[in-house]
């Protein structure tokens, strides 16, 4: 169990304020109805006319809140997960399945939440306000012949009151499906949320993938080049947004491990700042060895032209996302990573130079190669199962033609969530998947079994504790005496990337 | 800093505390306490300070008031001797003529007034105005023959005695005649003690109308001469001591203000708003209540406080004798009283006001006018207002308000051939037709209508009737003032008979609120069963 900051201040003052709100108005409201007796009909009266204001205070405060924070994006709907929501809360969460969507600070809420809270601030809200108001001024606009009668204003309003009364149950019950009763009434009230490991991880990554791309922007926005240690004030503030102590070295150790490393070159091709996750991959100690020094001093002469291309596009005003790179290491092993980057402007907006991360992929290419060099010697070399099966990040297995496990190394374990290779081994590959998952996998298995390699097809994968995951997998006969007697290959994790690129696709409509 | 540091570990709990915690008590104080309401003091406050004409000369020195005077009219010419041109100008007013030139929407302008008005009491002054000069502000008004036109028949002293000695006589009293004073009066020392109208010079008249005090308008009654603040908290003598006259602003003898049983327009007349403004509340939304409800609505929650004022006279029942003879039965409560003369009567004290829209325009059975429906009460004087005159008023500068009024209910004789109001004659000797000397009812329609020169079919029944007499009186102390709840209540308020208007508090929409209902029970339902499913299969998964 892990806690991930979802809420801000802000968000929690508002949102206790405006549970405090209704609640009250609900109640003094239903009095004035003529429900009960409890406050007394005039004090009654008075309170929820004061608490009316307060309420419309607080509504404009938070509306203005969320244009200036951008916030308001997290309401904008989307149908896409909404049907896996609606199946998840009406099947999927007695059988334990996993929450279809994950809750991060940059989309905090569910396509259904979305929809609710959409139709709250849209329809039931604005109704209950300015029926409250022509309620409250009625004698007024009567004068004004606006309104004759005082009749249809309080049946809306009271209609309103039994919708936003519905909703407070619902939403109250929704609560308790947290991944405890209590979690997400404890984070509406510290803002960090319990989640499971796997949930925690991958929204801290997201969450930190949205902090990068902040940074970036929040750099190329302020401009002066001069600024000394201009990312590590970034990444204060983005730590600050986000709520955390900036001591605390949890999320830097985080983002160095996540292998996200920081670069700015000038227009010279000159490195002008690294981070020191960008430091840990080049294999480097010191800074001051790198800055000053080119982009392409770290390349095999092959890749000097490819990195100014690069290089080129983004100086021209391009953005490149994920193109893989090579790079010749301090100690001068060979690593691969994506780089991703974009322009870096002055003031006025001339492009004085790029900016941008790189991300790890060192462990997955090389697995590639060997798989290359497997199909180069007609499948024979034992390089492959060496290569690959020792890897700490790439899953290796192998399957038996009837479709049995046969062998899995650690990273295969780990990802499937398992303890130990007993647990798997003599188990049918078809354990770890839903029915359509199986069926569609089984006809690249039958292919697979007719000699062919198949290279990065993305599937599913059911862990073994439930929680969904995805990854790329790589598949590639296994032959003995020439004969197809079963089939192996490797994974590639890719769980936080395709859960990250739903997400933020669906919170940037 | 060592405060900082011990805070640090608790810094969860410390942001809770002011981003959740301190906005609520702020909230919860500033939404409970705001805008509390409190009336503005008008008993304490000196703002309102009345200011009263002085006499400033002794009339006992006089020397045209140092001689024995013998009678009224005597008087009124000594008076006249210096006041030249009060005679003229009282003669105008309405004391006087007991008529004026009225409007009534839809009729166009009538001489309105007590001379041709009829009512649910004594019915009508024709024919009675021997009884009725009791009290007339003259001297001799005992038949339609008065000259209305002597200046010496005012009788000055009814209104301006400040010795509270000065009586008019009753009719048939020997030597005396209609409206002149008892005999015994000493007119010389009433003279020469003269002043400006004090409560009980108007109190006269006004408190004791049909026949006995608070009888007829329920909010005016004796105990108003002298009574507290529980009472009436303008004339109360612990209280600021109104006269009559410091509300009812009188100028060349023409009284401001006027009832509508013989007025129907709103011509001449003041509302507490000339003192209290229209805005006289701390609190908005009392306020705005202005906009719809009358002062009077709240501040008059009670009439008849100390006197029971009369509700119900029933004339159909009249005429019973007992042994040969006339009599008078009252109950142990002295609340429902028998009489020969009158009929069946019911009494009321402590009342509560039964409540109208009125925009301050009247309507009046005329004597001529026909009876349309007799399935129904006939309504004497309609008070028109409705809720509709609020957003499309007849009259923009006087919209509609709901006002306190008493109903005055009643049987009383008409003629069913003709369908009109009969005015009988109730007062006179034996063989003459009155009533109460002959107990024939008959004769005294006949002689009634006759001497209206109106006609009669020589058949009478009996009707039912109304009157509504708005209340204006007796304002009670602002603690004891209507209560939001005392209309905003479901269960039998005060404005439980005022409908064609939402009230909040006590309408709603029974269809609206089942849904409602229903809608916050599937919710509820659902959830639970929900919960159930889940709780159920989280114990077969472990």
């Amino acid at each position: 169990m892990k806690r991930v900051l979802i809420y801000k201040r802000y968000e929690r003052f508002w949102h206790w304020t405006q549970a405090l709100l209704i609640l009250l108005l609900a109640l003094t409201g239903f009095e004035v109805h003529g429900v009960y007796h409890l406050f007394g009909y005039q004090e009654a009266v008075f309170i929820h006319r004061n608490l009316a204001w307060a309420f419309i205070i607080l509504i404009i405060f938070t509306q203005f809140w969320n244009m200036i924070t951008g916030e308001w994006r997290q309401y904008i709907p989307s149908t896409k997960m909404l049907k896996a929501q609606i199946e998840y809360y009406i099947t999927g969460i007695f059988k334990h399945a996993p929450h279809p969507t994950r809750k991060t600070v940059y989309n905090k809420f569910n396509p259904l939440q979305r929809l609710t809270y959409l139709g709250l601030r849209v329809l039931i809200i604005p109704v209950v306000v300015f029926s409250g108001l022509l309620y409250m001024y009625y004698t007024y606009f009567v004068n004004q012949h606006v309104v004759h009668d005082l009749g249809p204003i309080a049946y809306f309003h009271t209609i309103g009151a039994f919708l936003l009364l519905g909703f407070v149950v619902v939403h109250v019950y929704l609560t308790t499906t947290g991944h405890k009763p209590l979690s997400a009434i404890k984070a509406m009230l510290t803002g960090w949320e319990e989640m499971s490991d796997e949930d925690a991880e991958i929204a801290l990554e997201e969450n930190l993938e949205v902090a990068m791309i902040k940074t970036r922007r929040s750099i190329s926005g302020k401009g002066s080049i001069e600024k000394e240690g201009m990312f590590e004030a970034a990444f204060e503030d983005v730590a600050e947004k986000l709520g955390i102590e900036t001591e605390s070295t949890r999320l830097r150790s985080k983002l160095i491990d996540s292998n996200v490393g920081y670069f700015r070159i000038n227009k010279e091709g000159i490195y002008e700042e690294v981070n020191e996750a960008w430091l840990n991959l080049y294999k480097c100690t010191n800074k001051k060895d790198v800055i000053g020094s080119h982009v392409t001093l770290d390349r095999r002469p092959e890749g000097k032209e490819q990195i100014m291309n690069l290089v080129n596009t983004v100086l021209n005003g391009g953005t490149i996302t994920g193109e893989r790179v090579e790079r010749v290491c301090k100690d001068g092993t060979i690593g691969y990573h994506t780089v991703s980057a974009t322009p870096y402007r002055d003031k006025e907006g001339n492009i004085i130079g790029l900016e941008g991360f790189i991300i790890d992929i060192t462990h997955q290419v090389e697995a590639e190669k060997a798989l290359e060099k497997k199909i180069a010697s007609q499948h024979r070399s034992d390089d492959f199962y060496r290569m690959v099966s020792a890897s700490k990040d790439v899953g290796y297995f192998r399957i038996g033609k009837d479709g049995f496990y046969q062998e899995v190394n650690d990273a295969w374990l780990k990802m499937y969530k398992y303890d130990s290779k007993d647990e798997i081994i003599g188990k049918h590959y078809s354990l770890s998947r839903t029915k359509e998952d199986f069926m569609a996998l089984k006809k690249s298995v039958e292919r697979v079994l007719q000699g062919e390699t198949i290279p990065f097809g993305i599937t599913r994968r059911y862990c073994k504790d439930g929680t969904i995951g995805y990854h790329h997998i790589t598949m590639t006969p296994v032959y003995k005496d020439d004969e197809i007697i079963g089939f192996e290959g490797f994974i590639v994790d890719k769980t936080d990337k395709k859960l990250a690129e739903e997400e933020l696709k669906s919170s940037r409509v | 800093m060592p405060f900082i540091e011990i805070l640090k570990p608790m810094k969860k709990f410390v942001e809770i505390v002011f981003i959740i915690i301190v906005p609520w008590i702020i909230i919860l104080w500033v939404v409970f306490t705001f805008t509390r309401d409190r009336d503005r003091d008008y008993f304490s406050s000196k703002n309102i300070e009345v200011r009263r004409d002085s006499v400033p000369v002794d009339h006992s020195k006089f020397a045209d008031l140092q001689k024995e005077f013998t009678s009224g009219p005597e008087v009124t010419e000594a008076c006249l001797n210096c006041h030249n041109g009060r005679g003229m100008e009282f003669m105008k007013t309405e004391h006087w003529q007991w008529k004026k030139i009225d409007s009534i929407p839809g009729r166009g302008n009538i001489n309105l007034g007590k001379i041709n008005l009829l009512n649910d009491f004594c019915v009508g002054v024709n024919s009675n105005e021997k009884l009725c000069s009791l009290c007339h502000a003259g001297y001799g008004y005992g038949d339609k023959n008065f000259d209305f036109h002597n200046q010496n028949n005012i009788d000055c002293l009814i209104c301006h005695d400040n010795t509270h000695k000065y009586k008019k006589s009753k009719p048939g009293k020997p030597n005396t005649g209609s409206g002149f004073p008892v005999p015994d009066v000493d007119l010389t020392d009433v003279a020469q003690h003269i002043g400006l109208p004090q409560r009980n010079n108007c109190g006269a008249c006004h408190f004791t109308g049909g026949g006995g005090n608070n009888v007829k308008h329920g909010d005016l009654e004796k105990a108003l001469n002298n009574c507290t603040r529980d009472v009436d908290v303008h004339m109360a003598a612990d209280g600021k001591n109104f006269l009559c006259t410091d509300c009812h602003k009188t100028h060349n003898h023409q009284i401001s203000g006027q009832l509508y049983t013989v007025s129907s327009s709103n011509k001449n007349s003041f509302g507490c708003e000339e003192c209290h403004t229209d805005r006289p509340h701390i609190s908005k939304l009392l306020n705005e209540h202005n906009e719809m409800v009358a002062c009077q609505t709240c501040h008059i929650p009670v009439y008849a406080k100390v006197e029971p004022t009369k509700i119900y006279w029933d004339w159909s029942t009249a005429g019973k004798l007992k042994d040969g003879k006339p009599y008078t039965e009252w109950s142990e409560d002295k609340l429902h009283e028998y009489d020969t003369k009158h009929g069946t009567a019911i009494f009321g004290k402590d009342l509560q006001p039964e409540y109208i829209w009125f925009n301050g325009t009247a309507d009046h059975f005329l004597i001529t006018d026909k009876v349309k429906d007799t399935t129904k009460p006939l309504v004497l004087n309609q008070l028109f207002g409705s809720y509709q005159d609020y957003f499309n008023p007849v009259d923009s500068a006087h919209r509609s308000k709901i006002f306190p009024v008493k109903v005055m209910r009643g049987k009383q004789i008409y003629d069913p051939v003709n369908r009109t109001i009969i005015q009988p004659k109730l007062v006179g000797p034996k063989g003459s037709g009155a009533y109460w000397a002959d107990y024939d009812w008959n004769a005294s329609a006949k002689a009634g209508m006759d001497y209206l020169n109106l006609p009669y079919s020589g058949k009478y029944d009996f009707i039912s009737t109304e009157s509504f007499w708005p209340l204006n009186h007796e304002v009670s102390k602002s603690d004891k003032a209507l209560k939001c709840v005392d209309c905003h209540r479901s269960d039998g308020g005060r404005l439980k008979n005022l409908t064609g208007f939402y009230l909040p508090g006590r309408d709603h929409n029974s269809l609206l609120d089942y849904f409602g209902v229903g809608f916050i029970i599937l919710v509820l339902v659902g959830v639970s069963i929900h919960g159930t499913i889940r709780i159920i299969s989280n114990k077969k998964n472990h």
